[in-house]
């Protein structure tokens, strides 16, 4: 019986352990990649203190570190942070949302220079940031929308100069008074704000928006496919077509696709990846021109944001970080294909003269 | 009803200093790690630190003490970190959608606790399906049953309901107050842990009900001669387990602030490898609540530390689970006293 016993007990731990590893698989992609290397642009300054002395211990609480977008950005953070003399102490809560409000509690606890907090959910964050700030620690926060943001520096990307630069492009094709249609959605703080940006270009430019159409769903590429197909049948005599996230951009250029109208229509998107780019640089593409940026770049920004204001030197409580647009042209011209190649041609999406000083140049990779 | 973890007769010193080494090893290393944190990390000296630890671990803590409960009884319960999903959800759907107060979210989410335990208790002793795969199965069927309930969303306050309309209300205060209160500098979290473990330690080594249940968990049919009614001891510690699993979710969903659907996924591993760490803390070679305790803390006091000292969680997850096969080496390999873990021996016993 006590054989018995033993094997009931290994079944247990190999059960236990099987379940964890499909759970690592599920959550945790891509675990690697913290160590990428980096060389710092030599720094034409001592650092000033704090920055001069030992260095600087910055905690980094993250609500997930996996997938390609959240891990490059860490490892943009991480080497800005070395270049700067601080001492991130970084923790990932792989999306379990109990484990980032104990994080964020341990955190305060151990009272670092300043806490770096890294998305999250507003009802569990909040009255931890309230707690950080009165406790007096130094709290910046990237992509996290707070209902309460006194004394926290926040970060985000510039939904806004995404849209901008994107909308002019789309004038400076079409022009004026053209007809134009808007695939979108509403109810998510990026879409609405870009949405802002282009009722002011609808009104500025005197576009005739013959359609509004769009949805978010758990397949947003595919469930707008017939929203825009249907759009088109209707009027196929638009010019242009702004879909401000790229989810919904792919399904627009599938419908124009569908409708065979991909010479007559062209696509303006948000966002890049390097799925994004491959439907951008097919051939006959409608999707002529969206707006990038570099995770890794705005990683070690959100760190030279925290850096500037310990040193006192940011004399601001919100930092937008600016994106780029990119054209099919420009693409096409620079043969490019993927996010890496598309870093070098386009070296402007390193951020290196936002939020930056002579003693804290931007971390290039 | 002798105990069942009767001391050989005459033991050599070789021998003696072994058991020395089982009884006290754990504690021990330990011990050594909250020094080595206390020597190198400054920040780990603060009493917030401390009680940041103890709040961290205790759902895990109460869950891993309601699968202590399970296995003083043979058994074991995979469903524990589904339960206090389920919990997490409950409460937020009593609350936000239900527009009920703090008070009723507890009570239902408890009731759900002791249903979950008795279906459990019902598959394991009435249909007489094995523990390990009766409590796979439950997990299974709550995880998606709580899905169902919540429609495959997170409920937060201020959420869009499927007709359009904001949701009525929000986590009270009084709710909040289980994760983010205190009383002196003691967090909340803290006091409930230790008052369940203390109640655990007094059910199970001071009362002739835990002797029954370790004589049921030991060998059932003895039991079942000597008078014990076997069948309900065990449903009552299922029971008992899916009750604490629920607590351990109330936690959880204090602290969240809003009812994440993926809450609780990681709690189970965690929740087993705490309740057999404790099994050997102490040499003591059976479930214990102290022995559970204990191990909480250690794997506490090793994810702070390692954390402090910059290390990635992965090898947060490798440093548990070296912690585990240690565990298991004093229990089942270096221990003279016969262990007793039956997992998933219930059934073939019979």
């Amino acid at each position: 019986m006590a054989i018995t016993r033993r094997v009931a007990v290994v079944a247990a731990l190999a059960t236990a352990s099987i379940l964890a590893l499909s759970a690592c698989a599920q959550s945790s992609g891509t675990a690697t990649g913290a160590a990428e290397s980096s060389t710092a642009t030599a720094a034409s300054a001592p650092l000033p203190a704090p920055f001069d002395g030992s260095p600087v211990k910055v905690a980094l609480v993250r609500q997930s570190g996996a997938g390609d977008f959240f891990t490059s950005w860490g490892a943009g953070a991480a080497a800005q942070a070395k270049a700067a003399n601080i001492d991130l102490q970084v923790t990932d809560a792989r999306n379990d949302n109990a484990k980032q409000a104990s994080d964020l509690e341990q955190a305060i606890a151990a009272k670092p220079a300043a806490i770096i907090i890294d998305h999250g959910q507003t009802d569990t964050i909040q009255p931890l940031v309230t707690k950080a700030v009165a406790a007096g620690i130094p709290v910046v926060i990237y992509d996290l929308a707070l209902t309460d943001t006194t004394g926290v520096i926040t970060t985000s990307q510039s939904d806004a100069s995404m849209a901008q630069g994107v909308l002019d492009q789309l004038v400076k094709d079409v022009g004026d008074g053209a007809k134009v249609g808007y695939v979108s959605a509403t109810g998510f703080a990026p879409l609405d704000r870009r949405a802002a940006v282009w009722n002011q270009y609808v009104k500025d430019h005197n576009l005739n928006v013959v359609f509004s159409t769009g949805k978010v769903t758990e397949s947003t590429a595919t469930d707008n496919i017939p929203l825009v197909d249907a759009a088109l049948k209707q009027n196929p005599d638009v010019q242009a077509i702004f879909a401000p996230y790229d989810e919904i951009t792919k399904g627009t250029v599938q419908a124009v696709i569908q409708n065979n109208l991909q010479s007559k229509v062209k696509v303006y998107g948000i966002d890049i990846s390097n799925a994004d780019l491959e439907v951008i640089t097919a051939p006959d593409s409608p999707w002529v021109a969206t707006s990038a940026t570099d995770p890794a770049a705005v990683g070690a920004a959100v760190v030279r944001t925290l850096a500037l204001s310990l040193a006192g030197q940011l004399g601001k409580t919100d930092v937008q970080f600016p994106a780029k647009t990119i054209t099919q042209q420009f693409l096409a011209d620079n043969n490019v294909t993927n996010v890496a190649e598309l870093r070098v041609a386009e070296p402007s999406l390193k951020l290196d003269d936002v939020v930056v000083a002579d003693w804290l140049p931007a971390v290039s990779e | 009803m002798t105990s069942p973890s009767a001391a050989p007769a005459r033991l050599s010193t070789g021998e003696r200093a072994a058991a020395f080494v089982v009884k006290w090893g754990f504690v021990a290393v330990t011990v050594a790690l909250i020094l080595f944190f206390l020597i190198t990390e400054p920040s780990f000296r603060t009493v917030d630190n401390i009680f940041g630890m103890l709040k961290f671990i205790a759902p895990t803590a109460i869950a891993g003490l309601g699968v202590m409960l399970a296995m003083t009884v043979g058994g074991i319960d995979l469903s524990v970190g589904a339960s206090a999903g389920f919990a997490v959800s409950i409460a937020a759907w009593t609350m936000v959608i239900a527009n009920q107060v703090g008070g009723v979210a507890v009570t239902v989410v408890l009731v759900c606790g002791l249903l979950i335990g008795a279906l459990n208790a019902f598959l394991i002793v009435v249909a007489r399906i094995p523990d390990l795969l009766a409590t796979l199965t439950t997990m299974f069927v709550i995880v998606g049953l709580k899905l169902i309930i919540v429609d495959g969303k997170s409920i937060s306050s201020q959420m869009t309901l499927n007709d359009g309309s904001t949701a009525p209300g929000k986590f009270t205060a009084d709710f909040l107050w289980l994760d983010r209160g205190s009383i002196g500098p003691v967090p909340v979290p803290v006091i409930i842990f230790l008052v369940i473990t203390v109640l655990l330690w007094f059910l199970l080594e001071r009362t002739r009900w835990g002797r029954a249940l370790f004589a049921v968990g030991t060998n059932s049919e003895a039991a079942r001669l000597s008078g014990i009614r076997v069948q309900w001891y065990r449903t009552a510690a299922y029971m008992g387990c899916g009750l604490l699993a629920s607590v351990a979710g109330l936690l959880l969903a204090a602290r969240i602030g809003q009812g994440d659907v993926s809450a609780g996924n990681s709690l189970l591993l965690d929740a087993v490898a705490v309740a057999l760490v404790g099994v050997s803390v102490l040499g003591i070679g059976r479930p214990n609540a102290w022995g559970t305790a204990l191990g909480a803390v250690l794997i506490a006091v090793m994810v702070t530390g390692f954390t402090m000292l910059g290390l990635p969680y992965y090898a947060q997850d490798f440093g548990k689970g070296v912690v585990l096969l240690i565990a298991l080496l004093f229990s089942f390999t270096f221990s003279r006293r016969r262990t007793v873990v039956t997992a998933g021996s219930t059934t073939s016993a019979s």
